[in-house]
């Protein structure tokens, strides 16, 4: 094993770790996530079979395609957060709209 | 309900203001002399502006942060309807605008001929509007026309009149500077009647200073852009 086999490997394993810590009763969000972390360990593990994924998809290289992936994902999930903070913001807006009005309606009435 | 001065007693100008206080109680003053109702909606400032208006009569609302001119227009069109106002009207407080101008944003809605009225800098005789408000205003203008198919001369007017109705129809949801672009989509939505009423801005050094940077209108861009991706 490489270098940088073991440093990608125990980050996996960490993050894993660290998700099992945290874990609340959503088991698709766990499963999903060992499903991901293993199969980016089974990759690790034996690069050369990104390879011969790659060049079934007319990729050079195997470190290319899961480049290419990457874009593609976190752009999704850029997008996904983007979503959230938004609808965060409105939560956030309308909480502090209504704490307004009530304290003008508060005042109003003991005036 | 039916002579102009009901009406007049049912105006609500509301007035956004963000640490605004060397113009505030000035601005107030005139739309106050004028006979309007005046809603100033404290945008989480960090100075207390309630200060320089407690012996005038105004509605005070406080958003306890900074949310931006949108949510507080929102907030203040809310509190406005509550107060059953039957007319409603968006001030600047930074000393742009003339307490003059509303009477002329109103008559429209009077003679029920428009149901919003938006203030227009550039059907009033050219004033010294400086050359790169013109070029950016002009660009903002064909983009508010790209999103929502509406040309209106000024794109980024501060200054807009509402019937009570309509208000109830454009609820802002865009918190920051898009909400101008967001009041037209909603006008498009709701196939809301509307017209441009010429209105004087003035331009000191101090509203220039607290006016949109052209960096700013890039972000209201990408805030309009979002809007739409997530509607």
């Amino acid at each position: 094993m490489t270098g940088i086999q073991l440093i990608l490997i125990s980050g996996f394993l960490l993050a894993l770790l660290f998700f099992f810590i945290r874990w609340r009763n959503n088991i698709a969000d766990v499963l999903l996530f060992t499903v991901l972390s293993s199969t980016a360990i089974i990759f690790i593990l034996y690069p050369e079979w990104t390879n011969v994924i790659a060049h079934k998809l007319g990729v050079g290289r195997g470190a290319d395609l899961v480049f290419y992936l990457c874009i593609l994902i976190f752009s999704f999930v850029i997008l996904k957060l983007y979503a959230r903070i938004r609808k965060l913001e409105q939560m956030l807006t309308d909480l502090v709209r209504k704490e307004s009005l009530h304290k003008k309606q508060a005042d109003q009435q003991s005036t | 309900m039916s002579t102009t001065n009901d009406h007049t007693a049912n105006v609500h100008v509301i007035v956004p203001a963000y640490n605004e206080t060397p113009m505030l109680r000035s601005v107030v003053e005139a739309i106050l002399a004028k006979g309007y109702t005046v809603v100033v909606v404290d945008d989480g400032s960090l100075i207390d502006q309630s200060a320089c208006l407690t012996d005038l009569t105004v509605h005070f609302l406080k958003h306890e942060i900074n949310l931006g001119q949108g949510a507080a227009l929102q907030t203040g069109t809310a509190f406005a309807l509550l107060n059953k106002a039957n007319f409603i009207v968006h001030f600047d407080a930074d000393g742009q605008h003339s307490a003059e101008d509303i009477s002329a944003l109103l008559t429209p809605l009077f003679q029920k001929k428009a149901e919003i009225v938006f203030g227009s800098r550039f059907l009033s005789k050219p004033l010294a509007i400086p050359k790169r408000r013109v070029r950016l205003l002009r660009l903002a203008r064909y983009i508010n026309f790209f999103f929502t198919g509406i040309l209106l001369t000024d794109a980024h007017n501060g200054l807009r009149a509402l019937t009570a109705t309509s208000a109830k129809k454009i609820c802002i949801t865009e918190n920051r500077m898009a909400h101008a672009s967001e009041i037209l989509f909603l006008v498009k939505k709701h196939n809301l009647s509307f017209t441009e009423v010429p209105v004087h801005i003035s331009y000191t050094d101090y509203s220039k200073q607290k006016g949109q940077s052209a960096w700013n209108s890039i972000r209201i861009f990408f805030d309009l852009l979002l809007h739409k991706l997530f509607e």
